[in-house]
């Protein structure tokens, strides 16, 4: 296939010789997580489809030797929200390389089948950047079917889901893929497996996986920020330091051109949902909340307002719709957004979701994997009675950072 | 007498409209198909091919006739369209898709030039990455280009997030043809980097008004004050051309900031006087505005 190259920057054949040489090295294999992450260098001014064929290349070269533990959330992720074919298909097989496999995986598997059972396609991995033009044997919903049946008894939590596959009306499987869906169920049901120690106890999925915390007295400060000014749904002008200072908030992101029905508006929707929990529990004016965008310089004011307002957002002082219009690139940094670009657009993100202190400091980060309403407002909480426990003992704890689990795309 | 005679005649004549629709998708498929019946009777068969049914059997002998070369064109492409059509339609299709669009793919090299470009225009719009990739090459290099350059822009414009804003920015500065860049403004219009371009062009009275609506459409999606500030300029500006003037009308009652333009006593009295004296096309949009603000 033809390389996108844009002018000065590695092309899409050089990145996957990069990713070819760091997977067959072994000291060198964990640079690959590094190029997982959406910031990365690699993936600006790139197409969407560019970056999907850069990341299902990765995923495939984390197969070849087993998925590492610090890889498993970019996996878990691409399974959660992905729609993309390849990349699914991709990360299906790259879940089949854990070292073992976990209960925790089937509802992931059985979510990604949902998202792409309608726009199934043969996928290639034969080579960098190959697009199948006849059927190679193997799609993305292939690709989970085996995921499914290497789960084995570890799926039987999607059992009924995986049978009720076969009796779907409309034709929705091909014969070949009735026959997987068959050879999962049996391998779900296999007596003889149900014995296999699984990863189930010890290293599976963590109930925090994509979730980070930090205490107190290890929060990077807001100065770098506190000027960066916004604009609001209505128009209004604020600063940062305004808007994010003395109160807890919590803090989305997207833009209104995403197309991944998974992300951004999902997010949005259920920045609705987590107003209305704040309301009923008495915390809607002591916990503000903020989405702002990723592409300020086409989310207008009016654009932001209908956005929000057509997924139920509360619209009001405390709870707004920003774009930056200064300061981005701070805002860029000071989050540690999962975020690129190809000229002003957005070409790539990941789900994310803040919890800031009453500095403006971010407290707790949710990433990657679909964050909870009810478990981000219990945080909220949380971070709330810090500040208040903090307050009372005129004393900060002592200064050490904890994170829930691996960081790896921060 | 009369009715009665109307009246034995429908049934007549409703059974002959129905007749397509009462073959089964078996009898429609064996006829649609087959290369020993007249063009005429396998396009009617295509054309009325039944979407019902659970079997793709149907839509696989469908692909068969678009990928076969030796087909008569007219048939290959009807026969494409009612794979088009299944595609929103049929319950059989989803088992279907994936050979579907590695067919596609395959048929973006079929030597029929309208073939190609309805295949890359399907592709195109499910935003694969392979037509993406193809007719961005043939963008960057004429000698691989698979559909005229103005349409690849045009296909290219279903993906936001296509890499095409800066191949659009050459063809504006160089472009091989009049069309493509029309289609290559038409790309930019939604990339707030390109607003200072289309105020120049908004303003520019030798560029076309095509051209000129374009610019005034992509600044209002990106900067809508900016459009407004323009716009009152080109009203104000008696020289300017009627149907730039009728676009600034529409986009200052339909968008404008209503506060802004009410207190705007110049504009507003030029308004007025487009009202009586102008093209019959300004006129209506006067009249409009005019209504808007309770003139």
């Amino acid at each position: 296939m033809g390389d996108s190259t844009t002018a000065g920057a590695p092309s899409e054949q050089q990145l996957a010789a990069l990713v070819d040489t760091l997977a067959a090295d072994p000291d060198r294999r964990h640079e690959l997580m590094d190029l997982l992450r959406e910031d990365h260098a690699f993936y600006d001014q790139r197409s969407t489809t560019a970056i999907s064929r850069m990341r299902g290349w990765i995923l495939l070269a984390l197969a070849r030797f087993g998925l590492p533990e610090t890889a498993l959330v970019f996996v878990l992720e691409e399974l959660s929200t992905g729609v993309d074919a390849y990349l699914v298909a991709a990360a299906a097989r790259a879940l089949r390389s854990h070292p073992a496999p976990a209960a925790a995986f089937a509802p992931f598997v059985m979510r990604a089948l949902t998202n792409v059972r309608n726009r199934d396609e043969p996928v290639s991995f034969d080579s960098y950047g190959d697009y199948a033009a006849r059927d190679t044997g193997t799609s993305a919903v292939r690709e989970l079917l085996a995921t499914l049946a290497w789960l084995g008894p570890h799926a039987a939590g999607v059992l009924s889901e995986v049978e009720a596959l076969r009796t779907l009306r409309g034709g929705l499987f091909s014969r070949t893929l009735r026959l997987d869906v068959d050879r999962a169920v049996a391998a779900i049901r296999d007596a003889d497996r149900a014995s296999v120690p699984a990863a189930d106890s010890c290293c599976g999925v963590s109930d925090n996986i994509g979730t980070s915390s930090w205490v107190r007295d290890s929060r990077r400060d807001s100065r770098s920020i506190e000027q960066a000014v916004f604009e609001d749904h209505a128009g209004a002008a604020v600063s940062f330091q305004e808007f994010f200072r003395g109160h807890a908030s919590i803090v989305v992101f997207f833009y209104t051109r995403c197309d991944n029905p998974l992300k951004c508006s999902l997010t949005i929707t259920k920045l609705a949902r987590v107003q209305k929990l704040l309301a009923t529990r008495g915390l809607d004016d002591r916990v503000h909340t903020a989405a702002i965008t990723y592409d300020p310089g086409f989310d207008l004011p009016e654009r932001l307002r209908r956005y929000g307002q057509d997924r139920g957002v509360r619209l009001d002082a405390g709870h707004r719709m920003l774009r930056t219009t200064d300061g981005l690139e701070a805002l860029r940094r000071h989050f540690n957004l999962g975020v690129n670009f190809i000229e002003s657009l957005v070409n790539r993100h990941r789900i994310e979701a803040y919890i800031l202190d009453a500095e403006g400091r971010v407290a707790r980060s949710f990433e990657r994997i679909a964050w909870d309403e009810q478990q981000l407002v219990d945080h909220a909480v949380q971070v709330m009675n810090e500040e208040r426990d903090a307050t009372a003992a005129h004393a900060p704890k002592s200064g050490c950072c904890h994170r829930a689990v691996s960081s790896a795309g921060r | 007498m009369a009715t009665k005679r109307k009246a034995a005649k429908r049934p007549a004549a409703a059974r002959k409209a129905k007749r397509p629709a009462t073959r089964s998708i078996r009898q429609a498929t064996s006829l649609a198909t087959s290369s020993r019946q007249d063009v005429a009777s396998r396009l009617s068969a295509l054309a009325e091919m039944p979407m019902t049914g659970e079997d793709d059997a149907h839509l696989r002998a469908v692909l068969a006739v678009v990928v076969n070369t030796s087909e008569p064109i007219a048939v290959r492409l009807a026969a494409l369209q009612t794979l088009q059509t299944a595609s929103f339609s049929s319950a059989a299709f989803p088992a279907f898709r994936g050979d579907y669009i590695a067919a596609l793919r395959t048929l973006t090299q079929d030597p029929d030039p309208e073939l190609r470009q309805r295949v890359l225009g399907f592709l195109a719009r499910e935003k694969d990455g392979f037509a993406q990739k193809k007719l961005l090459e043939g963008l960057r290099d004429p000698a691989k280009a698979l559909v005229p350059p103005e349409k690849a822009l045009q296909l290219l414009s279903y993906d936001v997030h296509a890499e095409a804003y800066p191949i659009a920015r050459a063809i504006v500065s160089k472009p091989p043809n009049p069309t493509a860049r029309r289609e290559a403004l038409r790309l930019l219009a939604a990339d707030a980097k390109a607003a200072p371009m289309f105020e120049r062009l908004l303003r520019d009275k030798d560029e076309t008004r095509e051209i000129r609506q374009i610019s005034a459409a992509a600044l209002q999606a990106t900067k809508p004050d900016t459009l407004q500030k323009h716009a009152r300029e080109i009203l104000l500006d008696p020289s300017e051309q009627d149907e730039i003037q009728a676009t600034c009308l529409t986009a200052l009652t339909q968008f404008g900031n209503t506060e802004a333009v009410a207190g705007d006593t110049t504009l507003m009295k030029r308004i007025e006087r487009l009202r009586g004296k102008a093209s019959s096309n300004v006129k209506r949009s006067a009249r409009q505005f005019l209504t808007k603000y309770g003139r």
